[in-house]
């Protein structure tokens, strides 16, 4: 562990943003909101922000991209991996234990070259969480903290940053403010310590189940009469919780061509369970026609599909979900505590 | 270039609307160019002074709301291989539905005033697939120009265009767009419900229609820092009751509610129900 004063750290960030010739990225206000954006000072760095809008896979896995271009009229075609390295500054625990969750996706089914050079040429600099936003049950789901996933790792410690180094990427990166930076003695590591002893403080109280009976909950409900229905009644089929979540990577491919048909790309775009067209297919068959069926799909995917592949609980408690669903349906603690206490009424 | 006998040819039509589709096609200025090298424009009042009867795809634009419109419908219909919807009053019934609510008296009272006798219109405007078969739908009030282009380069190629069925919501997202109903956190759900409980006049919250409107407009409104108005028509399965009561928790009166959906939304409402 390293620390560095906290005027330090600014110079660091800025002489990045000047000199590095990687695109530096860091949290920012947006309106009354948080989200990931490229830096223009260290002076917008939001370090004590809550919950962005969206999570940062939107660095590894765009929300629109070309893999193919082509021209009909040449017969070409070309493989596109649009790659801009980063160094992206602010990332919170659960955020970073669901970006190792999407490595393994992309990794161990089908080796996905445009999410994986994009996580290749990029350094995650972690932070921990100084504020939780309302709907966070990060603690309850284990993702408060995290030993791994990052490059470096800040916690704000007063007036200085202390500095976890993750990865050679890290240190590297650190090596720029070599000259910035501070040994640490027992007093930093303790504040650390407190730091994180702190934190279950900042997460809402309510939920009543452990993350890993969720799988066995979710097998138990599956075929509950009535129960996803009920829940799903008010859902408005918005895809708003599968496109904030983080550890939701479904897309749709489709190819778009300009109106003289010579030439196109293939594009890959961010798709969602929940969307009423997800699951259908030629001929217009659906296999989950039913809002109920798509809600539950989700569920499951979540707590129980995830978990049987990978050993994954898929739900990291950011709270994205609840929080911008605008019927307000989409708490999975809500859920999960419907299936705990066997309480609704059937 | 093709050569000029297998280009298809294309005439554009319209009824009661504002004639601001077409307008969209006309202020393609260079992408005008790439559309001309493959079909032929045979029939575009905004842009040229020829006219032919003799086209293989028509865009129609605007709503239809007499016998003497659905009667030009009907022989466009004739005419044309291909029939396209061009914009919401087409393609949906658009703002001129807003009046089918409306006793007919009235609405022709307020608009021709003392020559409200001389005009003989139907009392509900249509659009135009409750008259003719239809085979595609370019949606929006006005028009998105690169939908447009999807529209033609998947018919020419012979297949479906892909249009979303999903709601605005999601291009939102995509966008990181703040969402309407939480940019002013002093008046969120919890709080309008807490001042009316308290008996305070009840203040209208945020509204937005994003989460039953068809999307494909790029959530361009809501980018821009306004409000989705619903122009592009409900998406096929709307869950209206359960956005009419998200509209309520935030403030809106039945009415307003009413009033907010009845905007673009006017026939397919009616057609919905009448499914039911």
């Amino acid at each position: 562990m390293k620390a560095i004063g906290k005027a330090e750290f600014s110079n660091f960030v800025d002489e990045l943003i000047a000199d590095d010739p990687r695109e530096v990225i860091g949290v920012q206000a947006k309106s009354n909101k948080f989200a990931f954006d490229p830096l223009k000072s260290a002076e917008d760095l939001r370090l004590d922000y809550d919950v962005t809008i969206l999570p940062p896979k939107k660095y590894f896995m765009p929300q629109r991209e070309t893999l193919v271009k082509y021209n009909t009229n040449e017969g070409e075609m070309t493989a596109v991996n649009e790659v801009i390295p980063r160094i992206i500054f602010g990332i919170h625990p659960y955020d970073l234990i669901a970006i190792q969750q999407m490595d393994k996706v992309f990794e161990e089914t089908h080796s996905d070259e445009n999410y994986l050079a994009k996580r290749r040429e990029s350094v995650l600099v972690g932070v921990n969480m100084k504020n939780a936003s309302e709907w966070s049950f990060a603690h309850t789901m284990g993702t408060a903290t995290t030993d791994s996933g990052y490059d470096l790792m800040l916690t704000d410690i007063g007036d200085k940053y202390a500095v976890e180094i993750g990865s050679v990427k890290g240190s590297e990166l650190l090596e720029e403010a070599k000259s910035q930076l501070d040994d640490v003695g027992m007093e930093e590591i303790e504040k650390v310590r407190e730091f994180k002893e702190e934190l279950p403080d900042k997460f809402r109280d309510d939920p009543e189940f452990d993350p890993f009976e969720l799988p066995r909950l979710l097998s138990e409900y599956y075929g509950k009469d009535g129960f996803w229905e009920e829940n799903a009644e008010d859902c408005l089929s918005c895809g708003t919780c599968n496109l904030v979540c983080p550890t939701c990577y479904c897309f749709d491919v489709k190819d778009v061509n300009d109106i003289t048909l010579t030439e196109g790309e293939r594009l890959r775009t961010w798709d969602g369970c929940m969307l009423e067209a997800f699951a259908q297919v030629a001929g217009d068959e659906n296999f989950r026609e039913e809002k109920a069926a798509r809600y539950r799909h989700r569920y499951m995917r979540k707590g129980r599909y995830m978990y049987n592949k990978f050993g994954d609980i898929a739900c990291v408690g950011c709270g994205r979900c609840s929080e911008q669903c605008v019927p307000d349906i989409a708490d999975p603690v809500d859920v999960f505590n419907q299936m705990k206490e066997g309480t609704n009424g059937i | 270039m093709k050569p000029e006998s297998v280009k298809p040819k294309v005439a554009f039509f319209d009824f009661a609307g504002c004639e601001g589709d077409q307008l969209q096609v006309a202020n393609m200025e260079e992408k005008i160019l790439d559309l001309i090298e493959v079909v032929d424009v045979v029939n575009f009042r905004e842009i040229m002074t020829e006219r032919s009867e003799d086209y293989d795809i028509a865009f129609v634009e605007g709503s239809i709301a007499t016998d003497h419109d659905a009667e030009r419908l009907q022989g466009i219909r004739e005419n044309a291989s291909w029939v396209v919807a061009l914009g919401s009053c087409a393609a949906i019934g658009g703002i001129n539905s807003i009046r089918n609510s409306q006793p007919y008296d009235l609405v022709q009272d307020r608009v021709y005033g003392d020559d409200a006798d001389k005009i003989e219109a139907w009392d509900v405007a249509k659009p135009i697939d409750a008259i003719v078969d239809v085979d595609g739908y370019v949606y929006g009030c006005p028009i998105n120009q690169d939908e447009f282009v999807h529209v033609v380069e998947s018919l020419l190629q012979g297949k479906d265009p892909n249009i979303p069925t999903y709601p605005v919501c999601v291009e939102c997202k995509m966008n990181e767009n703040v969402c309407v109903f939480a940019r002013n956190p002093e008046k969120n759900a919890a709080n309008i419900k807490a001042a009316v409980d308290n008996g305070s006049p009840a203040e209208s919250g945020p509204f937005c229609l994003g989460p039953v409107t068809r999307a494909g407009c790029d959530s361009q409104c809501v980018n821009e820092g306004t409000t989705c108005w619903g122009c592009r028509g409900l998406v096929p399965n709307p869950n209206e009751n359960a956005h009419q009561e998200v509209l309520e928790k935030y403030g809106l009166s039945v009415d307003e509610v009413i009033n907010k959906f009845n905007l673009y939304f006017g026939w397919q409402q009616e057609e919905l129900k009448n499914e039911q």
